[in-house]
């Protein structure tokens, strides 16, 4: 009943979203983009460089004078790209209004052509009002330096961003305090559906693929849904190739700490015979054995992870169409020190200095593990409907499947021949968005939402959630207004969703209705209010449905010996979020700096009972899930300035304050305050080497002194400092262009627990690693 | 071409969306089987026999369990409290059993399969700290204790209550090295509380 409800309801969103579509007026397409390029050094004007227009996939040539001339666009936001071989590439963006605008690129010239490989020119031209919100992008380039590290490794160069750390193989990104459930990670456009009850379940992400990831902080309800409540992990795999030809690019890396190696090769081309049809194929291998800390190996704590992922489409001006598929697979070990049986035990390893399991180094991976299976499929299709705007649908179908061994089989010192847990997540997602023509000063876009999801237990030997069968669908508006040095965004969004749970209980199948359903909305203004400065306020909420383990959990979790207990009647959570961020971007220097507030109504938390749960293997701590009004607030933000053409010099810090309101006191596990200081020397070109580079970075964690009393066994670790060296250089090797990377993190192998590692209470952080990287692009 | 395209576009749009309205997932949550066969010890008791002077057993015994059938969480669990006589020894034997399963299965039989991999520890608390002592008295095939048997010794003195603290450490294969280290993986940890009697 309620499926027919269901798709009665999008059949309606979709019908009143195609005529609110066709209503939209006409606008008239006058406005020019014109200007001249030239070679950054002699200033000569460049014949033959490419301008386009990202967005519209059109652009122009530049003549002999340097001079072109991008005619007939209707306002809007673009992207100017400026292209010319030889060169680095400049994107940059655009809002043009009323007016015809002049863009002027002068180009930096490229010793080496690297084929599609990009220079970091990208973030000289950040755009002072892409949001008014919070966001920060990592290129391709900032990308490469962190090439065979997991996901969330690679965001924590991003200010705000934390990892909350189960081992070496599982990073869970934390966005300004918040992790799991309330971050939204895209990928590929489809949103990422895996098991995400739990700490140590880490994003499935083949770490090798994205060419970009946005990372927005702050509620974004409106425009990705509800689960947006701390952010959003955008991630976008390269795109596809237009142009027609053959290339890829192999990269190989190797680490010392855990005997790491990775690799991963990369092969796309594009047709000659039909422009426009392209296609990639992509695979990548991560093996790595036991970390080390300064003084030990950690025990059973190497992964062996298998990705690879297919994609095909076909682009025109008017219209495209994408196929993707990808698998992510990984086996991992669970450090053996972490399989505890109760508080009495857990304080006996808190107060070993070591942990009692240590061996020598290995790469095998025993129980307890977990094995991990994600495969997305995502069919997106875009046309351009001539005066009304643009229509892109997308549709995605991922199966998560998470398996997870004990230690060893119950009473027996045999590995466990049935996991304890073997979930499969099967989801399927549909979006459509449409993008109107700018009407007067208005852009803007409506969409309309739908998802459906079953979970199954193929064998549970613990119940921590049910299965389940659950339909969402969501309709979204959102508009920006734009004139001069002003732009308000504002948007709304409706959601709902209906899940019913199935359990075993007394032999019987219970089952259990749950439904929610919310609005929210957001309003944004940015003020340019000097060419190279801007200021954006941004007020946005976002909604939740509790999840399943926070209503059904009912038992011990293990590693961390409590007792941990759902409520069937918990309520949605709410954020209201405000965020002001100053924006600075010249040629010397760029700065982004925000402040936030972030007030939750509903926060749900696990909240220390004060009567233990008696069981045969001892008391546990009682943890029952249950609601409060919280504040997260804090600051963030990075510095870059160029103090010479030799040297740049940076700054990022990160502090939050969490805040349960209703008992006076700070929230467990929010990331300490940190600081880090950066130094980039740009060295000249020598013999064959070009755009070489060295950078010292240092890290500065102070100790977490806020935390709740009596919710935690051990008290947080102390403040750390790390240092980290990094050498880069770019050479070509009988005419095949490489580029190397050397880098040493933790140089000093200092002994540290940062107090978001869940492995804090057992074992050491790893200590010094050396990583050497390389990166081979080849084809044309 | 163009048309060709325009025309698969739609078409393989529709089909999506009608795929995800109409299609059931392949798998079938309505059914969430009954496979949720995790071993449990929901009863645990200690059966002593009183010794005679020479050491022989008498047909005097005392029991003392511990019962939460419904296992971790749920109706807590019911703890019995033991008399023992001053200045008596005991001879002991403990019992684990699953009684979730039917008919019920023995623990004890598994622990015993598995010496090697497990030993109990018996501690004296509180008011019974220096009057009660427990020896375990069997061995596994490496010669370490065990703890499926045992002696209790209570020695005389004044009336007093305190506690009887079992646990049962869980070791992997090369880790049961003394006898008197725990691990860090207790199957079983209880105190049941002891009043010691003239």
């Amino acid at each position: 009943m309620s499926q027919v409800k269901f798709i009665f309801g999008v059949c309606c969103i979709m019908l009143a979203v195609l005529i609110g579509g066709a209503a939209a007026e006409q606008s008239d397409r006058k406005i020019r983009i014109y200007g001249s390029v030239f070679d950054k050094e002699n200033k000569t004007p460049l014949l033959g460089a490419n301008i386009f227009i990202l967005e519209l996939k059109r652009g122009n040539v530049t003549d002999e004078k340097g001079n072109f001339s991008i005619a007939n666009l209707a306002a809007g936001r673009y992207t100017l790209v400026c292209r010319l071989l030889g060169y680095e590439e400049i994107r940059r963006a655009v809002v043009i209004a009323e007016m015809n605008i002049k863009q002027d690129f002068y180009l930096k010239a490229n010793p080496i052509e690297l084929g599609a490989v990009k220079v970091d020119a990208e973030k000289d031209q950040q755009n002072l009002t892409e949001a008014s919100q919070s966001l920060e992008i990592l290129t391709q380039a900032e990308l490469q330096k962190h090439r065979g590290q997991t996901l969330g490794e690679t965001l924590k160069e991003i200010p705000g961003v934390t990892v909350l750390q189960t081992g070496p193989a599982i990073a869970k990104p934390v966005i300004r305090g918040l992790h799991s459930q309330r971050i939204l990670v895209l990928n590929a456009g489809v949103s990422q559906e895996g098991q995400q009850w739990g700490g140590e379940h880490a994003p499935e992400i083949d770490p090798f693929s994205p060419a970009r990831i946005e990372v927005l902080k702050g509620a974004a309800g409106v425009q990705y849904g509800s689960g947006a409540i701390g952010g959003v992990i955008r991630i976008e795999p390269r795109a596809l190739r237009a142009l027609p030809g053959f290339g890829g690019e192999l990269s190989l890396n190797a680490f010392s700490n855990n005997l790491q190696g990775a690799g991963s090769l990369l092969l796309e081309g594009g047709s000659a015979k039909l422009p426009g049809l392209g296609w990639r194929v992509q695979g990548s291998l991560r093996r790595a054995g036991d970390a080390k800390t300064p003084d030990y190996h950690v025990l059973n704590s190497g992964f062996d992870e298998r990705d690879w992922s297919v994609a095909t489409g076909y682009n025109t001006d008017r219209r495209g169409i994408e196929l993707y598929y990808s698998h992510f697979g990984t086996k991992l070990g669970i450090f053996r020190g972490s399989h505890i049986g109760n508080v009495t035990d857990l304080l006996r390893a808190i107060e070993r200095e070591q942990p009692s399991s240590i061996s020598g180094f290995s790469y095998d991976i025993n129980a307890p593990k977990q094995n991990i299976a994600h495969n997305l499929l995502s069919l997106k299709t875009r046309a351009e409907l001539g005066n009304l705007g643009r229509l892109e649908m997308q549709y995605g179908w991922q199966k998560n499947h998470r398996q997870e061994f004990d230690a060893h089989a119950p009473f027996s010192s045999q590995p466990p021949a049935f996991p304890t847990f073997d979930l499969v997540l099967t989801t399927y997602t549909a979006d459509v968005t449409f993008q109107h023509q700018p009407v007067k000063n208005f852009f803007g876009k409506v969409g309309v939402s739908g998802m459906r999801q079953g979970n199954v237990l193929e064998t549970s030997r613990s119940l921590l959630i049910p299965n389940f069968r659950a339909y969402s669908g969501g309709v979204f508006a959102i508009e920006s207004w734009v004139t001069g040095p002003w732009t308000l965004d504002f948007g709304g969004r409706y959601d709902y969703r209906w899940f019913k749970t199935f359990r075993r209980l007394d032999e019987k199948v219970v089952e259990q209705i749950h439904d929610y359903s919310n609005v929210t909305g957001v309003v944004g203004l940015i003020y340019q209010f000097a060419p190279q400065w801007s200021i954006g306020a941004n007020l946005g909420s976002a909604w939740r449905p509790p999840s399943l383990n926070e209503l059904y959990s009912d038992g011990v979790h293990h590693g961390t010996a409590q007792f941990e207990s759902g409520d069937l009647n918990l309520r949605r959570e709410r954020s209201f979020n405000i965020d002001l961020t100053l924006r600075q971007s010249s040629e010397r220097s760029r700065a982004e700096i925000s402040v936030y507030n972030n007030r939750m109504r509903g926060f749900i938390f696990l909240f220390p009972d004060p009567e233990p749960t008696l069981t045969v293997r001892g008391a546990f701590p009682t943890f029952r899930y249950q609601q409060a009004e919280a504040r997260l607030r804090g600051f963030d933000g990075a510095v870059e300035y160029q103090l010479s053409d030799l040297l740049q010099l940076g700054a990022a810090v990160a502090v939050v304050r969490g805040d349960n309101l209703d008992t006076n006191e700070p929230l467990f596990q929010m990331p300490a305050d940190r600081l880090r200081l950066s130094t980039h020397w740009h060295l000249p070109d020598w013999g064959r080497l070009a755009n070489t580079f060295i950078e010292l970075n240092g890290a500065l964690v102070k100790r977490q002194t806020r935390f709740p009393q009596n919710a935690d066994y051990a008290e947080p670790p102390p403040g750390y400092s790390l240092l980290d060296i990094n050498f880069g250089t770019e050479f070509k090797f009988g005419g095949q262009p490489l580029r190397f990377n050397l880098s040493v993190q933790n140089v000093t192998n200092k002994t540290y627990r940062d107090y978001l590692s869940r492995f804090r209470y057992f074992t050491d952080d790893p200590g010094r690693n050396v990583v050497m990287r390389l990166q081979i692009p080849f084809g044309s | 071409m163009n048309t060709f395209i325009k025309k698969a576009h739609w078409l393989l749009m529709l089909t999506a969306f009608a795929l995800i309205a109409v299609t059931g997932c392949e798998d079938n949550p309505a059914d969430p089987g009954d496979d949720n066969e995790q071993e449990l010890i929901t009863s645990v008791t200690l059966n002593l026999t009183e010794l005679d002077a020479a050491g022989n057993p008498t047909a005097t015994t005392v029991s003392v369990n511990f019962k939460d059938p419904d296992g971790t969480g749920g109706v807590a669990p019911t703890i019995g409290s033991l008399t023992l006589k001053a200045g008596k020894n005991y001879k002991g034997t403990i019992a684990l059993l699953d009684e979730t399963k039917n008919p019920a299965e023995s623990i004890t039989a598994e622990v015993k399969a598995e010496a090697e991999a497990h030993q109990f520890f018996y501690t004296a608390k509180d008011g019974a700290v220096g009057r009660l002592a427990v020896t375990i008295t069997d061995k596994d095939a490496n010669n370490r204790p065990v703890g499926l048997e045992y002696t209790v010794a209570i020695s005389a003195g004044a009336n007093a209550t305190g506690k009887l603290n079992v646990v049962l450490s869980h070791y992997d294969p090369a880790s049961k090295k003394d006898g008197v280290t725990r691990s860090d993986e207790s199957d079983i940890d209880i105190d049941f509380t002891v009043n010691i009697a003239n």
